[in-house]
């Protein structure tokens, strides 16, 4: 008798190796998002708990879907070992489910696959789509900054910034320290892409390695950030940018523009005194213009916050308090904004996100453009010219 | 499609010349008014002098206002209701003609015998300093420019495909409209339409002073506006010629036999292709006896002799 055949290793499968043929599985990976629900059974009304989310391995990423959880123990980055997961297709993408029949448990992160960063194959930023998992990129570093964000209870600082090379820019968010600097240009392997206000982002976590390289054939952070302005239609086309700059005529304004009243505590706007959060508040006064820029390809909504709001309008969040004091109608505030801006040449820069109304622009700067019409009537004499003869 | 309609750069002359209209299908599809110049247009902005407005409404709740805004290539009417309650508001703020820009959706009437009526329904109406007006008239010339000298690429290479204009950074919208205007006006001259442009150029340059505003019809006189002349069409030739006849025989018996003795539109086609005058050509000559008077479509779908 041969005996039993010694059992090899991995037994495990890899995210990216998931087929619905192939189903259950055995799998360790870790938690990186999720949530509860309850599902209502249309038998007897009662309810089921569910709790759904993103797993990752550093291979690939894909949805889980786990009925009747534990209560509690369940936190982002936590490893799981699953037993018996079954593997369905959902939209063309493989998605786990836990059942009654699935054994979960904790696992070490050392469980995990070892993904070796010389193994994974290299991507372009212009190829990068959310969920992707398991690639190397070669970026220049053109933006980065401490921020601090509240994750559940804690506090934590990452680095948020903007990487990029020839075919296009991402926005970074790093939960680790790498000491990344602008202009530097490095090689980064075990990130995966999320999508983030429809827009993908490339989100780095202590799994993921940073190498400084070269970099020659990578674009300046300079360059990138002062970019001439490309048509509107372009940039609906793509779904808004990381760095973009725009050059149109103001057509209108969306509501809310003008004076506006934030919560205090969320800066959310307040309507007849309740913010959606946080109930009745104080509300804050505070000038704003949604903008909609037109170069007559396309049109975006472009969000002023108060000091471009008032630079562009000559009026101060002070003033606007006075006029409305003397005349109480803040419709009346919106048109008399609009009056000022209607039909002004802007070129606005910033990051363009998309959504089912189109792209808004949060600008980084609004400059008023004035043309030269001495140069603009040669200019067009000329073409006008070109075929006369 | 959910995303706002751009505003199209047109001068007044295009808007006028424009007949071609598309109806959106479905709840809420927004319509389309295609001009011979490559303009595809649902919303617009022009620049000029914008008249006094006057009152067309007859309701008192209702109200209705219209003015003319005119550019150095000609007119149009700009009207805002009481659902524009600013755009009114502005049209209304002045009584002397003032330098204007104008941002609003076409709007397209057929009135009987095919009479076009083209208008603006204002969306905002601001009044500008003469420079701005001259600005803004320099980017719709620019960008009627553009469209032009795309018909012109589009014309000479038929085969260019969108993905390689989109590169060069066209909107794809843009190749589309100049497809469907090569294709729904096929006769247009563009060489007249350009050089009215120079019009438009000179009062850029600030040579012309602003345009002189039409006088405001009176309000019980409907605003009437002869259809665009168009260019005289080459003498047709004697193949041409023995077209028309085989297109009007055809006519004549169709309507012989039919019960309201007008030809059913259709079946005139569907005859005449049988002969070997068929889709566009059936089409060109179908327009062309159009215009010169002999046959009419008083009924979309049934022609008669005029």
């Amino acid at each position: 008798m041969t005996g039993e055949p010694t059992p090899t290793t991995p037994v495990e499968t890899r995210l990216r190796d998931l087929r619905p043929e192939v189903s259950p599985v055995e799998l360790v990976a870790r938690v990186v998002t999720f949530e509860r629900r309850d599902v209502t059974r249309r038998s007897d009304g009662s309810r089921r708990p569910l709790l759904s989310g993103l797993l990752s391995d550093g291979t690939a990423t894909v949805r889980f879907t786990w009925w009747d959880p534990p209560r509690e123990g369940i936190e982002r980055g936590l490893v799981l070992r699953a037993v018996g997961a079954e593997v369905r297709e959902f939209r063309g993408r493989p998605e786990v489910t836990f059942s009654w029949k699935t054994r979960v448990g904790p696992a070490s992160p050392a469980e995990l696959p070892r993904v070796d960063a010389n193994d994974v194959p290299f991507r372009t930023v212009g190829e990068l789509r959310p969920s992707d998992e398991g690639f190397r990129v070669e970026v220049r570093v053109v933006r980065i900054a401490l921020k601090s964000v509240t994750v559940g209870t804690e506090r934590r600082v990452i680095h948020e910034g903007l990487v990029a090379d020839r075919t296009g820019a991402i926005a970074l968010s790093a939960w680790s320290d790498f000491g990344l600097n602008v202009g530097e240009a490095v090689r980064v392997a075990g990130g995966y892409v999320r999508g983030f206000r429809g827009r993908p982002q490339l989100v780095l976590d202590e799994r993921s390695t940073v190498v400084r390289v070269e970099g020659s054939d990578l674009p300046d952070p300079a360059s990138l950030l002062a970019a001439p302005p490309r048509s509107i239609a372009e940039v609906e086309d793509e779904g808004g940018g990381e760095a973009i700059a725009v050059e149109g005529v103001v057509v209108g304004l969306l509501p809310p523009s003008g004076l506006v009243f934030r919560c205090p505590t969320c800066q959310r706007s307040v309507r007849s005194g309740i913010c959606r959060v946080h109930g009745q508040v104080n509300g804050q006064a505070d000038l704003r213009a949604r903008i909609v820029l037109d170069d007559g390809t396309g049109a975006l909504t472009v969000n002023a916050n108060r000091a471009d709001t008032e630079r562009l309008w000559g009026v101060t969040l002070e003033e606007a308090q006075a006029r409305l004091r003397n005349q109480p109608d803040p419709s009346l505030l919106e048109e008399q904004l609009l009056e000022t801006l209607l039909g002004r040449r802007l070129r606005v820069r910033g990051v363009g996100t998309n959504d089912d109304f189109g792209v808004t622009l949060a600008p980084e700067s609004i400059e008023r453009v004035d043309i030269d019409l001495d140069a603009a009537a040669e200019e067009l004499t000329a073409r006008l010219g070109e075929r006369r003869g | 499609m959910s995303l706002r309609e751009p505003a199209w750069r047109v001068t007044a002359r295009e808007l006028e010349s424009s007949l071609e209209e598309e109806k959106g299908e479905g709840e809420r599809a927004a319509s389309y008014l295609l001009s011979p110049f490559a303009a595809r247009m649902n919303r617009v902005l022009l620049a000029g002098t914008l008249s006094p407005a006057e009152s067309i409404g007859r309701d008192e709740a209702q109200a209705f206002w219209r003015a003319r805004l005119s550019d150095p290539t000609g007119a149009v009417a700009v009207t805002a209701g009481s659902f524009q309650p600013r755009a009114m508001a502005q049209l209304r703020a002045s009584s002397a003609p003032r330098p204007a820009i104008v941002v609003g959706k076409v709007h397209l009437f057929r009135g009987r015998d095919a009479v076009v009526y083209v208008s603006v329904r204002a969306e905002g109406v601001r009044s500008v300093a003469e420079a701005e007006e001259r600005a803004a008239l320099a980017d719709i010339v620019r960008q009627t420019l553009d469209r032009l000298d795309l018909m012109e690429r589009v014309e000479k290479e038929p085969a260019l495909s969108e993905e390689t204009l989109r590169k060069e950074g066209i909107p794809l919208a843009w190749v589309r409209a100049a497809k469907e205007s090569l294709r729904r006006y096929p006769n247009v001259d563009r060489p007249a339409f350009r050089r009215e442009l120079a019009n438009a150029v000179r009062r850029v340059a600030g040579e012309s002073g602003p345009s002189r505003a039409t006088l405001p019809t009176p309000p019980t006189v409907v605003v009437t506006r002869a259809a665009p002349p168009r260019p005289p069409s080459p003498a047709p030739s004697a193949a041409e010629r023995a077209e028309e006849s085989l297109f009007l025989d055809q006519l004549d018996e169709v309507a012989d036999v039919s019960a309201d003795g007008y030809a059913d539109l259709k079946e005139v086609l569907s005859r005449v292709s049988a002969h070997g005058l068929a889709g566009e050509r059936a089409e060109v000559i179908l327009n062309r006896l159009e215009e010169d008077g002999a046959i009419e479509e008083p009924i979309v779908g049934k022609l008669r002799r005029a």
